[in-house]
């Protein structure tokens, strides 16, 4: 039987502050969508840093500007949406981090990426970014080893 | 964050609780900055409260150990939660960082 496909929303201003709401929020969902628990923890993650780079990239530090998360799902997948209308994500700016030379920074994409079976980013708008995370459910989705970097559209 | 410090012998304890996320990254790095530039370049930073660590939270810890170490010290991490471990783990900072099981066990290395 096909679970339906159910959708939250989420508003939050561009605080480092608003982010304990945010995972609250999320996490919360998380739960009602069936998402196993480590799964959770590591959404928890990959949703925080983006809206981490929309606070510091996409408005530089500035306060009261809009991000939106969205989680929806199905039996084969949750997906999950983090959108600014800020500065758009710039894809030539990124460098993936050297692991070995322990980095002080960078890391927040990358766990992003490692975290998302799929992970795709949305910049052909008027204003802003929209990142989509899609984690499969246990079982579902494409073989192990197809997973790929960030696609753009 | 309430973050707690402690003097053990030569070394000193660092224990935050609550989260280590972007909000609380810069408390820590001033703590722990402090400390360093104070001449107390051996901690022991105790995780065992943090539920939720971040890349600003985690950029704060290696940073410090890199002053520390410079300073010929060391930020000797304890007590981490299997979800802050994790992340640790992706991000390899397990094996570049002094990692323990308990602040005993952390204290325990420095002597």
């Amino acid at each position: 039987m096909t679970r339906p496909a159910a959708k939250g929303t989420f508003s939050m201003t561009s605080e480092a502050g608003e982010l304990v709401r945010l995972r609250k929020w999320l996490r919360e969902e998380l739960e009602g969508h069936g998402v196993p628990r480590p799964d959770q923890s590591n959404l928890l993650l990959a949703v925080g840093e983006l809206c981490n780079n929309s606070i510091q990239h996409a408005y530089e530090g500035q306060s009261g500007k809009p991000i939106r998360v969205s989680v929806r799902s199905s039996d084969e997948a949750l997906t999950i949406e983090v959108e600014d209308f800020g500065k758009p994500f710039d894809a030539e700016q990124y460098e993936a981090p050297n692991l070995e030379a322990v980095p002080d920074h960078g890391y927040g994409l990358f766990l992003v990426k490692t975290i998302a079976d799929n992970l795709s980013v949305d910049i052909a708008r008027e204003r802003g970014t929209r990142w989509t995370i899609v984690k499969y459910r246990p079982g579902r989705g494409p073989a192990v080893g197809t997973k790929d970097g960030v696609s753009r559209s | 964050m309430d973050i707690d410090v402690t003097q053990s012998s030569e070394v000193t304890v660092v224990a935050p609780k609550g989260d280590l996320d972007m909000a609380a990254a810069d408390q820590v790095k001033r703590t722990l900055t402090g400390l360093i530039g104070q001449g107390q370049s051996r901690l022991v930073m105790d995780l065992g409260g943090v539920g939720y660590i971040d890349s600003s939270g985690m950029g704060v810890l290696v940073a410090s150990m890199k002053q520390a170490r410079a300073a010929g010290g060391d930020v000797r991490l304890c007590g981490l939660q299997e979800d802050v471990r994790a992340i640790f783990e992706m991000t390899r900072l397990i094996k570049a960082m002094s990692v323990h099981p308990t602040r005993q066990e952390a204290l325990a290395s420095w002597r």
